[in-house]
C-alpha cells in the first residue's frame, strides 16, 4: 500500500503521494459499498464504480430499483405443506423424506440464485442480514414451507420499517416454533421467545432484568403454531392476560402492542445501530457512540439507518475490516467468476461445501446467529476454501480474468473482485501464475485481501 | 433431523461401520507409522475440554433423587428413582449415564458442584462467553486458553479443536489454538501447494484480520504434513449421533468421532497439550427427559470409550477430560416438559490421576435464589487447578489474581 510521505522533497512526488492517498481511500469506500452492501461486483462493475466516484455508487447501491432484472427472472421453488409427517417405517414416509429434501435444497439454491444474480445487492444484503439477525434454523423447524415463509417476510421488510417487521416477526410460525412459542400457556409460560425477543432481536443482552423476562413471557403466551404449514394463531384460554410489569411499564400486552412498546425505546435504537455496526463496519472494533445509524434509525425506518452508515466516516476509515462469511465469500465468487449457483454441478456438493465451512442458508448454528471476524479464518475454513474454490473455478470459463491483458493482469484484477488492492505478497503469489489462469483464480480468491474486507 | 444433518449422519455411520469391523482400537503398527516427528514429551499431562452447547440441565444430570422437592418441582421431566444410578445416598447420575457411573466406581471421575461464576447471566451467548473467557465481569475477547498460549512459544500443534470454527476459549491476544476438522484433508500439491505457501505469508501491509487469514492458511500446512497420516488411519466405532429433540444452541453433534480423533492423534504423540470437542443440543425448553437422557448417554458412552482407549497407549496416567455447559437450568419445569435457561450446574472431571469424588457443595432445593440454584464453586477454581497442575504453568497470568482452587488431582 502507498503511504503519504510528508517530508518529501520532491513536490511532484508529493502531489502523487497525495493523488495515491485519495485514490486509496476511493477504492477502499468503492469496495466497501460492493462487497458489505452487495455481494461483490461482476465483471467491470468496480472499474466503473470507481469512474462514477463514491456519492453516486453510493445512491445507486442505497436506491432500490423499481424492477430487480437480475433477481426478477429466477422463479420461486415450488414450496408445499408436507403436512403431518408419516410415522417411521411407514410406506408412506420415504416420498415424504423426498420431498422435503427436495424442497429444503430447492429453497437453498433459489436464494444463493438470487444473490448471485441480483442486481440491485442490497436488498438481498438486507435479507441476509435479517436472517442472521432473527437467525431461525430449518434444523429444528423440519419443514422448508414455514421457512420459506419467513424468508419472503424478511424481504419485504428488509428496509422498511423495523416496527412492521417486528410485529410480523412475532407471527411468524417459524421463528415461533423455533423458540418454543406455541408451547407457552398461562400455565407455565416458556421463556425462550421472550428472552431473546429482548436480547437478541430488539434491545441487547443486559437491558432488561430477569423479572423483565419473565414478565415478557407471560405476555407471549397463547400462539399456536401449525409446524407443517407455519399458520400462527393464537388461543385466548392459553394467554395469561393478567397485566405485567415489564421495564417500568405495567399492562397487559398483546403481540403488537408489545412489538410497539419495545421498538420505541431508545435501546432498539442502540441496539440495531450496534448490531448494522457489527455485521456491516466492523466486528472487532466498538461502535462510536455517534455512529450515524443511530440517530438515522430514529424513526425506525431501517433504509434510513442504513444509509446513515452508508454515509458515516467510518466508511473510509482503515481500522475497520470484515471478514466475508462463507456464503458472502462463495456468492461474491460466484459473481466474479459469472457462475450461477443452481447450476454448478452438483448442488449437493456445493451444499456440502458450505456445510463445511460452517453457512448453509437457513441453518444458523444457533438463535445468535453466525459468527463473525477471525471465528472464519481457522486452519479448518483455509483448507476448505482452497478446495471449494478450485471446484468453484473449475466450472468458469474465466472469461472476465482471460480478457484482462496478461501484462496488467496482476494488478487489474484487483478492479475485477472488487479490492482496494493487493499486497507485495500476493501480487508475486499471482504473478508465478500467470501461465495458468485457473490457479491464479483460485490463489486470488483465497488471499488474505479477498477474504477480509479491508 | 432434516436433510442436511440426515445426510451427514448417514455418512458418517456407514463410514465407522466399514472400518468398525477391523479396528476397535489402534495398533503398535499403526501407531509407529503414524508417529510424527516431535511427540509430546512422556509424561506431559494432556488436557481434554468438552463443551455442552445450549446450558445442559445440571439437576437431571446428578440429581437429588432423594429430594421430594426435586419431584414436585418438575413432576413431566424428572425421571423415575428406580431408574437412577445412585452416587451415595443423596445423589444419583442420569439413567443413561452408566460408563460414567463406571468411573465413578472406579475413583475416577470427580463430579464439582454448583459450578457457576457471581452474577449469573441466563443469556447463552453471554454465559458461554463468560466461561470461555473466564471473564465474568467484564468483557473481553481473549479465551483462557487463548491467554494461557500466548505464555507458550508459538506452535500451531499445541492446542486444538476438533470442528471447522475455532471456539473463543482457544483465541489469545497474540497466538490461537487451531482448528480441525474431524473428516480427512486434501492438501494442495505441485504449484497450487507453492502458491498457497506464498499466501500464507504475513505481508507488511497486512491489517491484523488479513495478518489472521495468512495464518490460518500456513497452520492448515504446519498441521497437515504431521497430521495426515495419522488421520488416515481407521478409527474406532462410532455408534452415537441421536436425534435430538430439544436443542438449537451450538456445538456439534458428532462427539464421539471428534474423541476419536482425539484419541488417534494423542496415541501418535501429536504435541498437543489442550484439545477441545463439543457436543450441541442441550437447550431442552421442551420435551427435555428423552433428549437430555439421549445426549447425555452420547456424553457418557463416549467419554468411557475415549479413556478406555487411552488403556491401549502409554498416556492413560496423562490425560484428565473437563466437562462443562454455560449454565444449569430453571429448577421448575415449564409447560413444555422442558426446562428454561438457569445458573449453576455440575462439572465432570475424569482421568486415571483424578481423585474421584465430589467437590463443591451441592445447591439446596429448599433455598433456591429467585427460582434457581445458588452457585457454590466458581468455575475459575477448576481452571486455577487446570493451569498449574495440568498444563504446569502460574493460574496469575491466565487468571489474574484467583485464590480459589479445587483439588481434583491425586498428589504426584
Amino acid at each position: 500500500m502507498w503511504v503519504l510521505c510528508g517530508s518529501s522533497k520532491s513536490p511532484l512526488l508529493f502531489t502523487f503521494n497525495i493523488y495515491s492517498l485519495f485514490m486509496n481511500i476511493i477504492r477502499l469506500e468503492t469496495s466497501r459499498l460492493f462487497h458489505r452492501f452487495g455481494f461483490g461486483p461482476r465483471p467491470g462493475e468496480f472499474a466503473q464504480a470507481i469512474k462514477d466516484g463514491v456519492g453516486p455508487t453510493r445512491t445507486k447501491f442505497l436506491t432500490p430499483p423499481p424492477v430487480d432484472a437480475g433477481a426478477s427472472v429466477i422463479k420461486d421453488p415450488e414450496i408445499t405443506d408436507l403436512g403431518k409427517r408419516p410415522a417411521e417405517n411407514s410406506k408412506e414416509v420415504v416420498p415424504f423424506a423426498i420431498a422435503m429434501r427436495y424442497q429444503s435444497e430447492q429453497m437453498v439454491l433459489w436464494w444463493l440464485d438470487r444473490m448471485a444474480l441480483s442486481d440491485h445487492g442490497l436488498s438481498e444484503r438486507m435479507t441476509w442480514f435479517w436472517h442472521g439477525h432473527w437467525a431461525t434454523s430449518l434444523q429444528k423447524l423440519n419443514y422448508p414451507l414455514p421457512m420459506f415463509t419467513q424468508n419472503k417476510t424478511l424481504r419485504t421488510n428488509s428496509l422498511g420499517s423495523f416496527n412492521t417487521m417486528t410485529k410480523a416477526m412475532l407471527n411468524d410460525g417459524a421463528l415461533q416454533f423455533w423458540l418454543d412459542g406455541q408451547d407457552s400457556t398461562v400455565k407455565a409460560p416458556n421463556e425462550n421467545l421472550g428472552r431473546e425477543l429482548m436480547e437478541l432481536f430488539v434491545l441487547g443482552v443486559n437491558r432488561y432484568s430477569e423479572d423483565d423476562v419473565k414478565a415478557i413471557a407471560r405476555s407471549l403466551t397463547g400462539y399456536q403454531v401449525d409446524r407443517s404449514s407455519g399458520a400462527v394463531t393464537i388461543n385466548q384460554n392459553r394467554r395469561d392476560i393478567k397485566p405485567v410489569s415489564l421495564l417500568g411499564t405495567t399492562a397487559v400486552f398483546t403481540g403488537d402492542s408489545l412489538a410497539d412498546f419495545l421498538v420505541a425505546r431508545d435501546d432498539c435504537a442502540t441496539f440495531i445501530a450496534e448490531r448494522l455496526w457489527y455485521r456491516f463496519i466492523s466486528s472487532n472494533e466498538v461502535m462510536p457512540t455517534d455512529f450515524a445509524a443511530k440517530a438515522a434509525f430514529t424513526n425506525r425506518s431501517i433504509a434510513s439507518a442504513v444509509a446513515g452508515m452508508a454515509n458515516d466516516s467510518a466508511m473510509s476509515n482503515e481500522k475497520y475490516e470484515l471478514v466475508k462469511s462463507p456464503v458472502e465469500w462463495f456468492i461474491a465468487a460466484c459473481r466474479a467468476l459469472e457462475l450461477v449457483p443452481s447450476r454448478l454441478s452438483t448442488s449437493g456438493q456445493l451444499i456440502n461445501y458450505l456445510d463445511k465451512l460452517g453457512q448453509v442458508p437457513f441453518s444458523p448454528p444457533n438463535v445468535g446467529g453466525w459468527p463473525a471476524g477471525g471465528a472464519w479464518l481457522s486452519s479448518a475454513t483455509a483448507q476448505y476454501r482452497i478446495t471449494f474454490a478450485t471446484w468453484l473455478v473449475k466450472q468458469s470459463a474465466l472469461t472476465a480474468l482471460t480478457n484482462i491483458p496478461i501484462e496488467s493482469r496482476v494488478l487489474k484484477s484487483a478492479d475485477w473482485l472488487g479490492i482496494p488492492a493487493w499486497s507485495a505478497r500476493t501480487q508475486s503469489a499471482l504473478r508465478s501464475s500467470l501461465g495458468d489462469p485457473a490457479q491464479f483464480a483460485l490463489l486470488a480468491l483465497c488471499s488474505p485481501e479477498y477474504i477480509v474486507s479491508a | 433431523m432434516d436433510t442436511l444433518s440426515r445426510r451427514r449422519f448417514l455418512k458418517l455411520t456407514s463410514g465407522a461401520v466399514a472400518v468398525g469391523a477391523t479396528a476397535n482400537l489402534l495398533s503398535l503398527d499403526q501407531i509407529a507409522e503414524a508417529a510424527i516427528n516431535r511427540p509430546l514429551a512422556a509424561g506431559t499431562p494432556i488436557i481434554v475440554i468438552v463443551t455442552l452447547y445450549g446450558g445442559n440441565d445440571g439437576l437431571n444430570t446428578v440429581i437429588p433423587f432423594k429430594d421430594p422437592l426435586y419431584f414436585s418441582s418438575r413432576p413431566d421431566i424428572s425421571y423415575k428413582a428406580e431408574t437412577m444410578l445412585p452416587l451415595d445416598a443423596e445423589l444419583a447420575l442420569n439413567p443413561s449415564m452408566t460408563g460414567l457411573k463406571g468411573l465413578w466406581d472406579q475413583k475416577k471421575l470427580a463430579i464439582v458442584r454448583g459450578v457457576g461464576y457471581p452474577k449469573p447471566d441466563r443469556s447463552h451467548f453471554s454465559s458461554m462467553a463468560k466461561w470461555q473467557t473466564a471473564s465474568p465481569d467484564k468483557h473481553i475477547s481473549s479465551g483462557w486458553l487463548g491467554r494461557w498460549l500466548d505464555s507458550q512459544p508459538e506452535d500451531s500443534m499445541l492446542a486444538i479443536s476438533l470442528g471447522s470454527v475455532l471456539p473463543p476459549m482457544l483465541a489469545g491476544t497474540k497466538l490461537s489454538g487451531s482448528a480441525r476438522p474431524i473428516g480427512g484433508l486434501t492438501i494442495p500439491k505441485g504449484t497450487l501447494a507453492a502458491g498457497c505457501t506464498q499466501l500464507s505469508k504475513v505481508a507488511r501491509a497486512d491489517s491484523p484480520l488479513m495478518a489472521a487469514a495468512a495464518t490460518s492458511m500456513r497452520n492448515l500446512f504446519d498441521l497437515s504434513t504431521s497430521v495426515q497420516p495419522i488421520l488416515k488411519m481407521p478409527a474406532p466405532v462410532a455408534p452415537d449421533l441421536p436425534t435430538v429433540n430439544g436443542g438449537n444452541a451450538g456445538g456439534d453433534s458428532n462427539l464421539s468421532q471428534q474423541l476419536d480423533v482425539v484419541a488417534k492423534l494423542i496415541a501418535a504423540g501429536s504435541p498437543t497439550k489442550v484439545w477441545s470437542v463439543s457436543l450441541g443440543g442441550f437447550d431442552t425448553h421442551a420435551n427435555e427427559a428423552n433428549a437430555q437422557a439421549a445426549l447425555l448417554g452420547v456424553v457418557s458412552a463416549s467419554l468411557t470409550k475415549f479413556m478406555s482407549q487411552m488403556k491401549s497407549t502409554t498416556r492413560l496416567n496423562d490425560v484428565t477430560v473437563m466437562v462443562y455447559s454455560e449454565f444449569g437450568r430453571r429448577v421448575k419445569g415449564n409447560a413444555s416438559q422442558g426446562t428454561d435457561h438457569g445458573t449453576s450446574g455440575p462439572m465432570f472431571i475424569l482421568g486415571e490421576k483424578v481423585k474421584g469424588g465430589f467437590y463443591g457443595d451441592q445447591p439446596s432445593l429448599s433455598k433456591l435464589i429467585d427460582g434457581d440454584l445458588a452457585v457454590t464453586t466458581d468455575f475459575r477454581d477448576v481452571y486455577a487447578t487446570v493451569l498449574e497442575s495440568i498444563l504446569k504453568s502460574p493460574a496469575e497470568q491466565t487468571l489474574g489474581k484467583w485464590s480459589g482452587r479445587t483439588n481434583f488431582l491425586t498428589p504426584a
